[in-house]
């Protein structure tokens, strides 16, 4: 709330007394770059939040534009005049949201894909209102667009462009303080993670690109009648470039560097143009060299301790609703058989569990432990078998929805966001099956802490360092983070793939209690791939055995020690 | 009627093998590499430059070829070792740096040549009849000289030692590496002869398509809607994704116009993507 406060301060401020500073040619250039800033920002939403690299950004500027200028020249003296704008600034953000629906849809789309198709809809959109001659006037555009009823004089320009890039302002700033905006920088580095933990991450994809395409409608909604024309320029590839140069140059991931890189680097251009024949080609150096050994442009240096000095986390954490009901952690797979390739990993394999406990999965190298893991959570699809997993038959299981039902699972690997601050970690794992639409936008869940939460501070003490980036962790400390996300979702069954691996001694026995009282005092299941037969002893209730992806046995630790059949597998004897 | 049509499918066919031209070199990059380089329809645009050049100098049009692939060469080396090798691990900020890339190429040859349309005069004129239809022989023997240039380079590649050591470096960079594999080297050259195989192409193109400093984005979309359709793995790949995306634009463009030709490739690109993400013939 401060921060926003300090945001509507300094950007009104700032827009209020600038005009008074320059003469009124720049403050017309001005109004123009700060249309171009309202788009850019939408690129800081998209790229700069949810990683998501458009270079097709002029799209929503350019159809904002036409659909605003044929509005303006056929119902200029109509009273329904500006409720029509409001809509022409919908369309494009439907058109975001949608496109982000149709290409995201299904599949994990690679970056690279997304950064082409967007130029391919922009090109195309450049061909439609080059050839459309009857509705956009083709190669001249629309000519002798009037300008707003009522503020159509020169002077109106400025005033018109500054109040809705402080909108503008205020909407991003707002938009990334909120989860939505921790769920964004969540997606861009960790997809996957991210619908472990029951989000969505095609619809919050969509979502992002749906308010880039906001933002730019509303920047070419007034394109239009302060510049008193639209041409198909707008959809030109230059344009969209120079939006990526500009958010790049000024912070993405910042709510300002997006504005100070329009409008900053714009006036410059302006300037320099004239006296610089090869600006553009400095420009484009300095692009590279920002992409290259400044990442995070001008801004994304300097902001985030601003920020940090505003806000520091010290508001008082407040209990986080209980979450939606979870199913019984049981499981029931049979015969499963799952072949990659030329090479079968599953054969005909059988588990079946049926109370709460901790049951740990053992086997040699290629038994097919984590396969069956990837079997259960849909990392990989099984050719034939049954699974039940959580008391429901799941015929093609996904990570969201078995997320949703109370299940939780932790990589070999650690797989937490680095770029994320602790609580920020923790906050995303509370919010799985708990927030709400609403509460995605208001300040209150990030505040959150729960039971389980105080209990994993008050066990590993590293946790309370609330605002502590996760990149700067050590290693043991990243893989306790992971397990600690897993369990603040409070899962009812929990799949851990080498939870211990390359801790210490100390770490080793802490995780071990951490696992042994979240299992009893959630009532869970927690199922462990482990090599380690000193921890299999200490955790195990029931512990079974896999070989060339088939049940070689299960029983208790003192039974499969004394099993004939795991001795040889183990022992390397003859089969 | 028949000589329409034969110029018709004349017409298609060096659609398509011109395209497969260009994306044999977007391949190598990406393929190979991993590195999608959205600068290489610029390096396309500065060999049709080359002709040019090479054309107001008053040289033979068969001079064009050696400046180009010194001009990408020049390029190429500094932009290997100082933008794309720090980003051989970061694939994502490669495609930025890329981008930035054909901004700056497109800029210097603005600079240098104006933003102008410029013509190259075909080096060879008349026609040759073919099954009744008049068709530029010079189109001929592009086309000709394409196939002949894919093939070889497909040969070479899979019976060369360099080609196999290549093929390990792509698969395992560090044990190549161990194994006494050059791969810095390697991938360098790979990467630049990648720029000049784009740097032909532009030569073949450049009296037969208006030569301007935009000219490589529409080259770069197709030759990556190529690849998306064909897959990577294999030669294969690329030539049925030429097939489809050449033919379906030339063939729609012709009936209907030019919009719905590109449209139709663009959405048949985005189905690919959905339903077959590895393209037609997976690695």
């Amino acid at each position: 709330m401060v921060w926003l406060l300090a945001n509507a301060t300094f950007a009104g401020a700032g827009l209020f007394l600038l005009q008074f500073v320059v003469d009124d040619f720049i403050a017309y250039t001005l109004a123009l770059y700060f249309l171009y800033a309202i788009a850019c920002l939408g690129v800081g939403l998209s790229w700069g939040q949810a990683g998501l690299l458009s270079l097709g950004q002029g799209l929503f500027v350019g159809v904002g534009a036409y659909l605003s200028g044929l509005s303006l020249i056929a119902f200029s003296d109509q009273w329904f005049l500006y409720p029509l704008l409001v809509s022409c600034c919908m369309v494009p953000g439907a058109l975001g949201f949608g496109i982000g629906q149709l290409i995201f849809r299904g599949r994990t789309l690679n970056g690279a894909y997304f950064a082409l198709i967007t130029l391919g809809l922009v090109l195309l959109a450049s061909l439609i209102a080059t050839s459309w001659n009857s509705v956009t006037g083709g190669f001249n555009g629309l000519l002798g667009v009037p300008g707003l009823p009522g503020l159509d004089g020169f002077e109106h320009a400025y005033v018109i462009s500054a109040s809705a890039l402080f909108v503008a302002i205020l909407m991003v700033a707002w938009l990334l303080a909120t989860p939505l905006g921790v769920l964004w920088r969540a997606v861009a580095e960790d997809e996957r993670r991210v619908a472990y933990l029951g989000f969505d991450p095609n619809l919050l994809k969509s979502v992002a690109l749906g308010l880039s395409g906001l933002l730019g409608g509303l920047a070419g909604v007034l394109y239009a009648p302060i510049n008193n024309l639209v041409t198909p320029d707008l959809f030109g590839f230059a344009l969209s470039t120079n939006f990526i140069i500009w958010a790049a140059i000024g912070g993405r991931a910042t709510v300002y560097g997006p504005v100070l890189g329009a409008v900053g680097i714009g006036l410059l251009t302006v300037q320099l143009r004239e006296t610089i024949d090869y600006w553009e080609i400095i420009l484009a150096m300095i692009f590279m060299g920002t992409v290259l050994y400044f990442k995070w442009g001008l801004l994304g240096y300097v902001e985030p301790f601003i920020k940090q000095i505003l806000i520091r986390s010290t508001a008082p954490l407040t209990p986080a609703p209980p979450r939606n009901p979870t199913g019984v952690g049981t499981l029931d797979i049979k015969g499963l058989e799952l072949q990659v390739g030329q090479v079968r990993i599953l054969n005909d394999l059988s588990l079946s569990i049926d109370a709460p406990g901790i049951y740990c999965l053992i086997g040699p190298n290629g038994a097919g432990k984590t396969t069956a893991f990837n079997a259960m959570t849909g990392e990989l699809s099984a050719q034939s078998g049954q699974m039940s997993i959580m008391q429901s038959v799941v015929a093609s299981p996904d990570a969201r929805t078995l997320a949703q039902q109370g299940m939780g699972r932790k990589f070999q690997v650690p797989c937490v966001f680095d770029a994320l601050s602790i609580s920020e970690n923790l906050s995303l794992a509370l919010w799985t099956a708990r927030i709400d639409r609403p509460a995605l936008l208001g300040f209150e869940a990030l505040q959150w802490t729960s039971v389980i939460r105080q209990e994993l501070e008050r066990r590993f003490p590293f946790l309370t360092e609330r605002s502590r980036l996760v990149r700067d962790l050590s290693h043991g400390q990243r893989q306790v983070l992971d397990l600690a996300i897993v369990l603040c979702t409070e899962p009812r069954l929990i799949l851990l793939d080498e939870p211990c691996a390359g801790l210490s001694k100390a770490e080793t026995q802490d995780v071990i209690d951490t696992v042994q009282w979240a299992a009893a005092s959630l009532g869970a299941t927690a199922i462990i791939i482990e090599h380690d037969m000193a921890l299999v002893k200490a955790l195990a209730d029931k512990v079974f055995v896999l070989h060339q992806g088939h049940l070689l046995a299960e029983g208790t630790v003192a039974e499969i020690q004394g099993n004939e059949k795991v001795k040889t597998v183990y022992g390397g004897g003859s089969k | 009627m028949d000589g329409l049509l034969v110029a018709h499918g004349l017409n298609i066919s060096f659609e398509i093998v011109v395209l497969a031209l260009v994306s044999l070199g977007l391949a190598i990059t990406l393929g190979l590499l991993g590195v999608l380089n959205l600068a290489h329809g610029e390096f396309v645009m500065i060999g049709a430059f080359s002709a040019f050049f090479v054309q107001s100098q008053g040289w033979p049009y068969l001079a064009a070829f050696p400046v180009a692939i010194l001009a990408c060469g020049a390029i190429g080396w500094p932009v290997e070792k100082f933008l794309i090798r720090p980003l051989y691990a970061r694939p994502f900020d490669a495609i930025l740096a890329t981008w930035g890339l054909s901004l700056l190429l497109r800029e210097m040859v603005e600079f240098f040549f104006g933003r102008g349309f410029n013509s190259v005069a075909q080096p060879i004129k008349g026609t040759v009849n073919i099954l009744g239809a008049d068709y530029p022989a010079f189109q001929i023997v592009v086309m000709l000289a394409a196939i002949a240039l894919i093939a070889t380079i497909v040969f070479w590649f899979l019976r060369s030692v360099t080609g196999r050591r290549i093929q390990a470096m792509v698969d395992n960079p560090d044990l190549a590496k161990a194994v006494g594999i050059p791969v810095d080297a390697l991938a360098r050259n790979t990467f630049v002869a990648g720029l000049c195989l784009a740097g032909i192409s532009g030569v073949l193109l450049a009296p037969i398509v208006a030569v301007h400093p935009s000219m490589g984005i529409d080259y770069v979309l197709k030759s990556f809607f190529v690849l998306v359709v064909g897959g990577l793995g294999h030669i294969l790949g690329l030539v049925i994704g030429s097939g489809v995306i050449g033919g379906a634009e030339a063939t729609v463009s012709a009936i209907i116009d030019r919009t719905s030709g590109y449209s139709f490739v663009l959405i048949l690109s985005l189905l690919f993507l959905w339903r077959r993400p590895n393209g037609l013939v997976a690695r």
